[in-house]
């Protein structure tokens, strides 16, 4: 530690740590553009001018290093009238269009303008004018706004992995370019709208509908993966104009994915808005009453074990418990949370969560991924594998891949194999990937939906921690085994046992005709063509996707927005939502319909508030009782999940093809549509 | 022709309908100017023109308002005793009308020179109160019995000094007689040896007609608009007339008791050539005008104000100046004899 | 002393007096009354009056859609909404004004960056509806193309103080 004096405060910060370090430790505010905790320094903005007693000149506090002793001065005359000579020179070429810029009221150059800025421009020569840059879809370019701070480079090259940004030119003439009219390959792109601390880069579906003043933020947690990303809902009205995350620095440190960020446009299109019955083969608009009257007549004298219900990836707990507790309550086993297909062993969570926790990547020294691609699945936690294999340096974190081959998946991987037998090569010593597993202190496997939606997940999973067993990487103090999931709902329907129950039926057996009523909680991604054609389904919603067009009853239920709901994210972490907006037209929150349809079928259920609803969750599992924090999980006793037979050599499939059409709500948003055109399938777009 | 008006009994009935005439009609067109000097000298009085789109100079705004008032609709409350609701207006206009019968026009010229003249107005005046108190108590309105109450004591109390005035004059004049009293001013009006008095008198006047500074039972500000608040259209209108009908009564009286009625100011050559009804009207006009510039120059008093002022102020010093004068009239032996023997 | 004055002044009703005398004073003054419709008084140039929104000469309207109006709005009675127009300009798609929320108060027309918001000299624009009061961009940009040559004029005026 050092001792630094900032203003008259004494303050001990770390060796190494910088003077505008030493001045946050001391409460003292740097104004500054181009530095940001999360990237590289680059000192090229010159705002962060400070004064240490005895230096000839004023010096950029973001890349001075402290030293023992030193007096920091922020606040002198000396200070104030460099950084005012800064803000004079940024102002020189910045134009003064803040009326027409959409980063208007949230600008770090509007803001320190207003403390440093003069009132007057002593400058008569034209101004730069540069020639805007095409950067995909999502990010909307200003170039002449650019101040040159280079923040969007840094974001792009370190954080994002994509070094598609760069800067060309010198001095008054450089200009940050993609070098080629192309779209940024990143789904982290959306992030470098909030880096930029000037209006050059603004979301461009988000362009010139709203100031920051009007909105209205609720916090939120984004539905898109499993990460359980922080977000902010930004609303005016009854309309939610755009997310932004929130910084949780065991989540996802203040990233958010494209798909969380730029998928809340499909919130308001293809809605479900009142209850709809199917009669003579055509879908009618009725109310509430006559809704659930029709599904009331069907279930008469229908056995419960001929009944089922399968929850989807949106689902929030306290709905998912309420369609549980609905299905038990009118006799039936079978329910499930895993319309994929997935097989899981329960009997213990560390078998099916992120043991390693997001923020434990960054103590891993290698990892291996089997059947995930995290980039497209989760990709605010790839971001962190990146954040770690840049701090670990060259080859300090060996990355090894099992599954399909992907184009860049940001760092520097070996693909080992495309196949499960890799697994049983590895554990055999046989590959050479093996003796890097067992060298590393701290080994992680991360487990993803490529492996486990197949017939013969058990055996991969049970495979997997053996060799994670195997190799160290679980053990006390360290838990490497972690399951990467990709749906936000899946967690959280695992905890509260939304699997089939005894003699009870999966989502697969279900749909082939193993039920005649089948009860679907925001499922959708499955062909609707797979359910017999003979089973009444009730399609429980937000948004008319295909399983809407094959319901035969529909309830307009809420989205994530909408409701105040409990989400467990890959790693076992609970998280809450709040309400931004209701939910339109006649659609209600999910659990008020089931529970309102309990009582219509005469099994009313124990819970009339969200509160008591949730006292429930609770004593269904306990971990729901704590929000937010996660305890860590001892697996070094653990048997291991059960799970035997054959193992396929099948080669791992990717999850999915279209990161950008993953859900109802993306494949609703013109946005996500749009960037599905021009990223996913280019070539289509080239033959227009 | 003489003969019948005089000696038969229905040429004597028409006589004095076409006396009663003579007086009320050139009254009540009087009364609608008033309205509309009133609305005209307010408005110069506060750098304003008044009405004047109706008619030149708006002379026609009388008979509109006039025309309005008859057509409009009149609402009875409710819960008002309806019988008693109609009459009080009816009472108020009828009374300030039939007060006119004794007022003299010139010598000799009066509807009834009778010679309780004085003691007839006092009455008849006093009567006047009875229009309020009905208003006020038939509306069965909170508003409207406040105003009707403040209005009686107001009345009452005004009243009090308003006949300590009179007995001064009365000992000065020896008569009840209007015309004597007239003629009793032959050499000096009452105004001047008795200053004090005609000011308490105009003063008292003004508060007996409800005026301002003394308007407290219609005190819109507090009562929405006093007794009067329930009623609109025609019976409105009476009241309206009844008021204004007051004030040219109590102007007639202040012009008769100390401005010498008919009498010009000085009985020489140009002013006599005047006929004295001329003189009359000049006078109460006068009066009538000072009434509208009070008006339009002072706040409304506060409730226990007015009641110090009748009744600490103004009967003390009428008290006082009563003796005076007869004291003063004793020991100059000017005092009158002969006019009660 | 002050006492006796006082008595006196008071028997002698000096404060009535002068009283009296002053409305007799503005009896005779000349009257202020002017004969609205038919004359009307003097406008300042600027007078906050009904609402306009300009255009430039060339027939584009001013108006950005930066949303200052409306946040700087006391009575919050400006309601924006904005979308890019087809040709990548930042223009309104709503521009509501409630004038029956109006106060008059022109702190829309300062906080405006290209003039395109002003209040004008027209105060004659009561309705028989209250709908009628609920102004939309179309009306204010008819009330700019109006009256342009007076809004010009009185900017124009107003400039050196500005």
């Amino acid at each position: 530690m050092v001792k630094v004096t900032v203003d008259g405060i004494v303050v001990d910060v770390p060796n190494g740590s910088s003077a505008l370090q030493a001045c946050e430790a001391a409460g003292k505010e740097i104004p500054r553009f181009c530095f940001h905790e999360r990237l590289s320094v680059a000192g090229n903005c010159r705002m962060c001018l400070v004064q240490v007693v005895r230096a000839p000149k004023p010096v950029a506090s973001c890349g001075f290093p402290v030293a023992e002793g030193m007096e920091i001065l922020t606040d002198t005359e000396i200070v104030r009238k460099a950084r005012r000579a800064v803000m004079e020179f940024l102002l020189i070429n910045h134009p003064l269009d803040c009326p027409i810029c959409d980063q208007g009221g949230e600008c770090d150059l509007q803001d320190q303008a207003f403390g440093y800025g003069a009132d007057h421009s002593r400058y008569q020569e034209a101004k730069r004018a540069v020639k805007d840059k095409y950067l995909g879809p999502l990010v909307k370019t200003v170039m002449t706004r650019c101040i040159q701070c280079t923040r969007c480079i840094r974001f792009a090259t370190e954080i994002a992995g994509v070094p598609e940004l760069g800067a060309v030119s010198r001095g008054e003439n450089m200009e940050v370019t993609n070098y080629v009219e192309k779209a940024l390959t990143s789904e982290l792109s959306g992030n470098l709208i909030d880096i930029c601390p000037v209006g050059a880069l603004t979301s461009k579906p988000y362009a010139f509908t709203a100031r920051p003043w009007e909105l209205k933020r609720t916090d939120s947690i984004d539905v898109s993966d499993a990460v359980g990303t922080n977000i902010s809902l930004h609303v005016r009205g009854s309309a939610v104009l755009r997310a932004v995350p929130r910084v949780n620095d065991a989540v996802n440190e203040e990233w958010l994915a494209d798909k969380g960020r730029f998928s809340v446009d499909g919130l308001k299109h293809r809605r479900l808005d009142r209850p709809w019955v199917r009669v003579h083969g055509k879908l009618q608009a009725v109310s509430w009453q006559d809704a659930f009257v029709a599904i009331g007549r069907r279930l008469d004298g229908v056995p419960g074990d001929r009944i089922g219900a399968i929850a989807g990836d949106l689902c929030d707990a306290e709905s998912m418990l309420a369609l549980k507790d609905l299905m038990t309550a009118l006799g039936s086993p079978n329910i499930d949370c895993r319309q994929d297909g997935a097989d899981y062993d329960l009997s213990h969570r560390a078998y099916y969560t992120f043991g390693t926790t997001i923020a434990g990547i960054e103590d891993a020294d290698a990892l291996l991924i089997v059947g995930s691609i995290p980039r497209q699945e989760a990709p605010v936690l790839n971001a962190r594998i990146r954040k770690r294999f840049l701090a670990a340096g060259r080859g300090g974190f060996p990355i090894g891949l099992i599954g399909a081959p992907t184009a860049d998946p940001t760092y520097k991987a070996e693909l080992l194999g495309e196949g499960p037998e890799v697994l049983a090569a590895l554990r055999d010593g046989m590959h050479p990937f093996a003796e890097v597993l067992k060298a590393a202190k701290k080994p992680m496997i991360i487990v993803g939906h490529g492996a486990l939606t197949r017939p013969d997940a058990r055996a991969i999973l049970a495979s997997a921690w053996a060799l994670a067993a195997e190799t160290g990487a679980i053990g006390a103090g360290w838990n490497g085994f972690n399951v990467l999931h990709r749906a936000a709902s899946r967690v959280a329907g695992l905890d509260m046992g939304l699997v089939p129950g005894k003699g009870g039926r999966s989502a697969a057996g279900m749909m082939s005709g193993g039920v005649d009523v089948l009860w679907l909680l925001g499922a959708d991604e499955f062909h609707t063509a797979q359910i017999g054609p003979d089973t009444f389904v009730i399609y429980q919603g937000h948004h008319g996707d295909a399983a809407a067009a094959r319901a035969d009853v529909i309830l307009p239920g809420a989205t994530y927005a909408e409701k105040s709901g409990t989400y467990v994210n890959t790693e076992g972490r609970v998280q809450r939502s709040f309400r931004a907006v209701m939910p339109p037209g006649e659609a209600r929150e999910d659990w008020r319909i089931l529970r309102a349809f309990s009582e219509v079928v005469g099994h009313t259920l124990p819970y009339d508030t969200v509160e008591m609803l949730r006292e429930r969750l609770a004593t269904v599992n306990p971990v729901f009782r704590v929000i937010g924090g996660l305890d860590a999980v001892d697996a070094s006793a653990l048997p291991g999940p059960t799970g035997g037979g054959a193992v396929s050599s099948a080669p791992f499939r990717p999850v999915f093809d279209d990161y950008y059409q993953t859900d109802p709500i993306c494949r609703a948003s013109p946005t996500m549509g749009e960037c599905s055109r021009i990223y996913v399938h280019p070539r289509t777009v080239a033959a227009e | 022709m003489a003969h019948f008006f005089l000696h038969t009994l229905i040429g004597q009935v028409i006589l004095t309908v076409l006396e009663a005439l003579a007086v009320l009609v050139p009254l009540l067109l009087g009364v609608a100017y008033l309205t509309l000097a009133e609305r005209k000298v307010m408005a110069a009085m506060q750098l304003r023109k008044g009405p004047n789109v109706n008619g030149p100079f708006g002379v026609l705004q009388a008979f509109a308002d006039a025309i309005k008032m008859i057509t409009k609709e009149t609402v009875i409350p409710s819960g008002a005793n309806r019988f008693l609701f109609l009459f009080a207006p009816f009472l108020t206009f009828s009374l300030a009308m039939t007060a006119w019968a004794v007022i003299p026009t010139n010598d000799g010229w009066a509807v009834a020179n009778i010679n309780v003249g004085v003691l007839y107005l006092l009455a008849i005046s006093s009567l006047g109160v009875y229009g309020v108190l009905i208003a006020g108590w038939a509306s069965n309105s909170k508003y409207a019995f406040l105003g009707g109450l403040r209005a009686a004591a107001q009345m009452v109390s005004y009243e009090v000094s308003i006949g300590l005035v009179i007995v001064s004059v009365l000992l000065a004049v020896g008569s009840l007689n209007l015309n004597d009293i007239v003629l009793a001013q032959r050499h000096v009006w009452f105004c001047l040896p008795m200053f004090p008095m005609f000011i308490i008198f105009f003063i008292s006047a003004l508060a007996e007609t409800n005026r301002a500074p003394f308007d407290l039972p219609e005190g819109e500000s507090e009562l929405v608009a006093g007794f009067f608040v329930e009623y609109s259209a025609l019976a409105f209108g009476l009241f309206f007339l009844g008021e204004y009908a007051n004030m040219f009564l109590m102007s007639g009286m202040v012009s008769i008791l100390f401005l010498g009625g008919w009498l010009p100011p000085i009985g020489i050559a140009p002013f006599t050539w005047i006929p004295g009804p001329l003189w009359l009207i000049a006078k109460i006009l006068f009066c009538l005008f000072v009434f509208i510039w009070v008006r339009a120059t002072f706040p409304r008093y506060r409730y226990d104000q007015l009641m110090r002022l009748g009744w600490k102020v103004f009967l003390p010093l009428s008290l006082v100046w009563m003796v005076l004068t007869a004291g003063f009239l004793l020991a100059t032996g000017l005092l009158p004899q002969g006019g009660a023997s | 002393m002050g006492y006796l004055d006082r008595t006196v002044r008071s028997f002698l009703l000096a404060e009535l007096v002068a009283g009296m005398g002053a409305t007799l004073r503005a009896f005779f003054k000349p009257k202020v009354t002017i004969n609205y419709p038919y004359e009307k008084g003097p406008l300042s140039p600027r007078f906050r009056g009904e609402h306009a929104l300009r255009r430039y000469p060339n027939g584009e309207e001013r108006c950005i859609a930066c949303k200052l109006c409306e946040a700087t709005c006391p009575a919050e009675a400006i309601t924006i909404e904005s979308e890019p127009r087809d040709d990548g300009s930042r223009r309104t798609t709503r521009y509501d004004i409630d004038m029956t929320k109006c106060i008059y108060c022109g702190l829309c027309e300062e906080a405006c960056p290209v003039d395109a918001i002003v209040e004008g000299p027209n105060y004659e624009f009561a309705t028989e509806t209250r709908e009628e009061l609920m102004y939309n961009k179309d009306k204010l940009l008819a009330n700019g193309d109006r009256w342009e040559s007076v809004l010009a004029r009185r900017l124009e005026l107003d400039a050196p103080y500005r």
